[in-house]
Formats: structure tokens, C-alpha cells, sequence
């Protein structure tokens, strides 16, 4: 059980990172221990993979201590541009 | 070194945060089984010589300490590196007790005689082959969702590659942690250089690019 719900991550991570979009999902029916997130952010810009990551990490690094699993797909508007056309 | 009784929170901090790995047993004085585990703790005190040290504390006088390590009953063992938990045996069963203070010892000693820091193993283990998994359980056997799943994904290139039990490692699961800013397992290395996880991993297929990236 932590204390974070899906729109106090979403509110989060649109702040640290200036998101134009974001969405997390809880899927721990509610507990809280589980959530996967879709971050698309001008933040991630000339980074690798990993670097996008530990950015989304370091930004979460206090609820990720409570939280048991997060997993993410982080996108640049231009890499998100061509998720959503396919 | 023989068991030494603790009787105040400072005593017993100053153990358990020692560079020694200690070994805590949790009684009672009217427990008679709690006789048994420290007469054993005394004999495993004079094999393991000075690589372990022994304490042994009134459970009920400690009523803090012993929630904080949920002491549901007495004797429990607990062994202690560095001031984290890192095994435990509830009841008498004197054989898990001498074979975990054994393999601590053991382990004890492998450190001293490498002269080996632990960012010096870190860098050891995840350039041990060019492709390492550190994941919770083993291939055979993966004990998390996503080890699982990474497993699957990295049997199906069929690259040879090896792997971690972060769980029978508590020093490692931390440690790495920090070493490589990475918080969560399965972690997946190339020529001792960070991949991802299982997020990046997938990602990696979908792209195209695993193969590749983890050939090196």
C-alpha cells in the first residue's frame, strides 16, 4: 500500500517535467503498488532510452521507494507523434 | 569470541552497525528452547572464530527492536550486515542457523582475503559476461513478474548469457542500486555498461534494436 495515486503522479510528473502528455495507470486495483506510465515530454530531447528513464526516476525517486512496480514508456513529442500513427 | 549478552539499545546498535556481520539471537529467559539456539551460537561462535560476532537480548526488554524486526516469537535469529537485516530464522531450527552463519562467515572471508570493496564486486559481477542479468531468482526459476518476462524476452535471441540472484544478495541488491542510479531489478548489462530494465528492454525489441544492443 503506498500513498500515491495515479493523478498525483500524473500532476507530478506534468510539473517536473513540463509533460504534454502523460498518463498512469494503476494497476494494482487500488493499492497503489503498481502503476505504468505514459510520459511524453520536450524533456526527453537528445536522450538515449536509459537517460529518458533515470530522468522519469530521479523525478519519481521519493514515491518509487513505496511504490513496487512502475514501468514506463517515455517519448518525445516526436517519437509519441509516430506511436500514435501506428 | 563467545555470545555476548546485550542489555542496552546502545550496546546492541553498536554491534549491528559494526563492519562485522552479527549474528542477534531474540529470547526470553522462559523459554528453554532459547537455551538450545545459544549453546548452539556459542559452538558455531568458536568454528566461524572471528569472522561473525554473537549477541544474544531479552526480546521483552527490547520491545521496540523487536517489533521493528517483527519478533513473533522466541528464539528468533537474525544476522545483520552493516546494520540491515539480512536473513532470519523464526524457532529453533539449529540447522538453518548454523548453515547461514556458516555461508555469512564464508562470505566474510572471501571479502577480507580479495581485499575487495564492494564497488570493486559490483564492477566484478556485472562484467563477469558480456551480457549479465541481475534479476530475482535465475533463469530457471525467476521469483518477480518481470525477471519473468525479461527471461523470456533474452531466450528468445538466444545470445548466451548470465545471471545474479539479487535475492540470496542483500549487499549486491542495494549496492547496486546506488552504483549504477538505477532503482528497481531485472537490470540488464552489456560489456559492464547499463542497459535498462525490462521497460527499455521491451522497447529495444519493439524497435528492432535488441539484438544488436545486446550483442555490444
Amino acid at each position: 500500500m503506498s500513498k500515491y495515486d495515479s493523478k498525483y503522479l500524473e500532476e507530478k510528473l506534468k510539473r517536473e517535467l513540463q509533460t504534454e502528455y502523460v498518463s498512469v495507470t494503476d494497476e494494482s486495483d487500488g493499492c497503489g503498488g503498481k502503476f505504468s506510465a505514459v510520459i511524453v515530454s520536450p524533456a526527453f530531447s537528445g536522450k538515449t532510452l536509459l537517460q529518458k528513464h533515470r530522468l522519469v526516476n530521479s523525478t519519481l525517486a521519493e514515491e518509487l521507494k513505496e511504490i513496487h512496480a512502475f514501468s514506463q514508456k517515455s517519448y518525445t513529442p516526436e517519437e509519441w507523434e509516430k506511436v500514435k500513427a501506428q | 569470541m563467545p555470545v555476548v549478552n546485550v542489555s542496552a539499545a546502545e550496546e546492541y546498535q553498536k554491534y549491528i552497525n559494526a563492519d562485522k556481520t552479527t549474528v542477534a539471537l531474540f529470547a526470553a529467559d522462559w523459554a528453554e528452547q532459547c537455551g538450545q539456539v545459544k549453546d548452539a551460537l556459542e559452538e558455531l561462535a568458536k568454528i566461524t572464530g572471528e569472522k561473525l560476532q554473537f549477541i544474544s537480548l531479552n526480546a521483552e526488554q527490547f520491545p521496540d527492536i523487536s517489533m521493528k524486526h517483527q519478533i513473533e516469537a522466541v528464539p528468533t535469529v537474525i544476522f545483520f550486515a552493516k546494520g540491515s537485516a539480512v536473513d532470519r530464522v523464526d524457532g529453533v531450527d539449529i540447522a538453518a542457523i548454523s548453515a547461514k552463519s556458516k555461508k555469512l562467515a564464508e562470505s566474510a572471508s572471501s571479502a577480507a582475503a580479495t581485499g575487495q570493496t564492494l564497488e570493486e564486486r559490483l564492477k566484478a559481477l556485472i562484467n563477469k559476461a558480456p551480457l549479465m542479468i541481475f534479476m530475482k531468482g535465475d533463469r530457471n526459476g525467476p521469483r518477480c513478474g518481470f525477471s519473468k518476462q525479461l527471461i523470456g524476452i533474452v531466450n528468445e535471441t538466444n545470445l548466451p548469457y548470465e545471471t545474479f540472484d539479487i535475492l540470496g544478495d542483500e549487499e549486491v541488491r542495494q549496492g547496486l542500486k546506488t552504483y549504477s542510479d538505477w532503482p528497481t531489478y531485472p537490470q540488464v548489462y552489456v560489456k559492464g555498461e547499463l542497459i535498462g530494465g525490462l521497460d527499455i528492454i521491451k522497447e529495444l525489441l519493439a524497435n528492432n534494436e535488441l539484438e544488436s544492443t545486446l550483442k555490444g
